[in-house]
């Protein structure tokens, strides 16, 4: 393990009453890195942060944080981590300010000095007209920037955010993103769930795809793209056959996927294609940069996994 | 217990202060809740049965029924906070969730929840007491031994609720407890009526009954003889809390981290 290592996740399985959510998966988290974990529903990411967190005991493998192991020294290792959870879990019996008192106490943050962060991370969060509210007033995306304002209290040295924009509007979800990048810059490790793709674009500096507990690729965002699907996409639909269009382009470089009504062509160089794609004037051809979400879909397949 | 002691430390005030602060906003419906049924018994039987009774033990039905009604306040107390209200704070409002990827443990939180509904059972003492004074029916002097009492069967009904809670599926659950339990205790541990005079069968199973001990205890306190059975109904009591302690410990743990 080396210096810069933050977390060790080896060969970790997890099982429920027999059921395998993590499916004896490995990987590394570097100091500073952001590295995301993608997957659709079910596909074990909360599961592996949870034994990250050292509230999930592993089946078997092993995880380390910072050296320690989860199953030995959880108090230790939760005292560095700022969680965000999946589901919201400010306590809404408390105002937001007795909120975040709480959990200043909870790591030990003497009064004085908590005072003063709890003021500084709602003004981070845009939270600070806010403090002596109830959490029942507050909207869905505040009560997401509060979360992230609660998980930075102990100023942590690995944030793990666990699909932290699901369900949100753009601006809510732009808002936690410039925090998460300043986050970044500063020098915060994160892990993020997420099946965002532009999430995972805007974010990440790594990426592990996950589906069925298992890790299908792991990579750079930029290179996944052009390594998995290429650099440009062509969507072909009002077609009369997916064999005639495919004729048309016979000696071409591309891959090709057909999903319902819409034939995908995947390619590094799109000029050809569409050149001879434009004599037929019914077709509807569409062109497009490739995205990660080609990748995914590619990937962890277009059914749906529930 | 070199083990407990490892799980436990000073963080349980910070899960109890949680529920203090929580509790300013909802302390008078919860407290009707627990206190109303004890009192209106006290109304209803003590004075309104009462005036068609002659003396028992040597004493008016309502100065009787009193001392055991001082402590089933403080059972219910306890059984509402760490049934109900543990559970709305489990499932409803992921507070537990919430408390355990903090350095804090599962142990700590379940710990702060039983002194916490052992406070809400000094409460509902409190001022169970406080009606009684007004009543004429205790002395103030009561205010220095019942906390014993309370904290004792605070403890126990705390506990044996928090491991009801880690069991409950739904709501519905603690009805049954309530009904099959709670409410049978209630009548048969010599609150409304002496146990010397029982069939055995009844004189045996309230033996069996926590709550038996805890108005021995009180009836002692409020009007005497002191003896040393207090000290074994005592010793009985706090063991078998203790007991049930560890297995609310072991039983929450099992329920939150999977």
């Amino acid at each position: 393990m080396s210096e810069k290592t933050m977390i060790e996740v080896k060969d970790l399985v997890k099982k429920f009453n027999g059921l395998t959510a993590v499916a004896g998966i490995s990987f590394n988290v570097q100091r500073g890195e952001c590295l995301g974990i993608l997957g659709p529903n079910g596909a074990g990411k909360t599961t592996t942060v949870r034994v990250i967190q050292c509230i999930s005991p592993a089946t078997s493998g092993t995880v380390s944080v910072l050296g320690m192991r989860a199953s030995l020294d959880e108090r230790r290792i939760r005292a560095l981590l700022g969680v965000v959870p999946q589901e919201n879990d400010i306590d809404p019996d408390l105002t937001v300010n007795e909120n975040l008192e709480l959990f200043a106490a909870l790591f030990d943050i003497p009064r004085k000095v908590a005072q003063a962060r709890i003021m500084e991370h709602l003004e981070f969060v845009e939270l600070k007209e806010r403090a002596d509210n109830k959490i029942g007033s507050l909207s869905g995306g505040m009560k997401r920037r509060l979360l992230v304002a609660r998980a930075l209290l102990n100023e942590p040295s690995i944030m793990i955010l666990d699909e932290p924009t699901t369900g949100l509007d753009p601006q809510a979800r732009h808002l936690i993103w410039q925090r998460l990048r300043a986050l970044k810059n500063k020098g915060v490790t994160i892990i993020l769930n997420t099946h965002y793709m532009e999430e995972a674009q805007q974010l990440c500096d790594r990426l592990l795809i996950l589906d069925k507990g298992s890790i299908l690729k792991e990579g750079i965002p930029q290179e996944l793209v052009k390594n998995e699907v290429g650099e440009e996409v062509v969507e072909v639909r009002n077609h009369e056959g997916v064999k005639d269009v495919l004729r048309k382009l016979q000696g071409l470089e591309f891959n090709s996927e057909v999903v319902g009504d819409t034939l995908y062509l995947y390619c590094h160089e799109s000029k050809d294609i569409l050149t001879r794609l434009a004599t037929s004037e019914t077709l509807s051809v569409l062109r497009r940069l490739a995205t990660l979400e080609d990748v995914f879909l590619k990937l962890t397949g277009r059914g749906l996994s529930e | 217990m070199k083990k407990l002691l490892a799980v436990l430390s000073y963080r349980i005030y910070y899960v109890w202060k949680r529920n203090l602060v929580s509790y300013k906003r909802f302390a008078i419906p919860t407290f009707i809740a627990s206190m109303g049924e004890p009192l209106l018994y006290l109304v209803a039987m003590g004075i309104g049965l009462g005036s068609y009774m002659g003396l028992i033990n040597g004493m008016p039905y309502l100065n009787f029924l009193a001392p055991g009604l001082l402590v089933s306040t403080a059972m219910f107390a306890a059984t509402y906070e760490c049934t109900f209200g543990a559970y709305v704070r489990m499932t409803v409002e992921k507070v537990y969730n919430a408390l355990i990827v903090t350095p804090l443990t599962v142990e700590e939180v379940v710990a702060g929840e039983i002194l916490w509904g052992m406070t809400r059972s000094m409460f509902s003492g409190f001022i169970m007491l406080i009606v009684l004074l007004l009543f004429g029916i205790a002395h103030w002097s009561s205010f220095l031994l019942m906390p014993l009492v309370w904290m004792a069967v605070g403890f126990f009904f705390s506990s044996l609720a928090i491991i009801i809670t880690s069991f409950a599926p739904n709501f519905d659950f603690f009805t049954y407890y309530l009904e099959l339990f709670i409410t049978p205790m209630f009548f048969f541990s010599g609150v409304f009526f002496p146990l010397d005079r029982m069939p055995a069968v009844v004189k045996v199973i309230a033996r069996f009954l926590p709550l038996t001990y805890a108005v021995d205890i009180s009836r002692a306190f409020i009007r005497g003889p002191l003896g040393w059975n207090i000290l074994r109904d005592f010793v009985i009591l706090l063991v078998s809390a203790s007991i049930l302690f560890i297995w609310a410990l072991h039983q929450m743990k099992k329920r939150l981290i999977k």
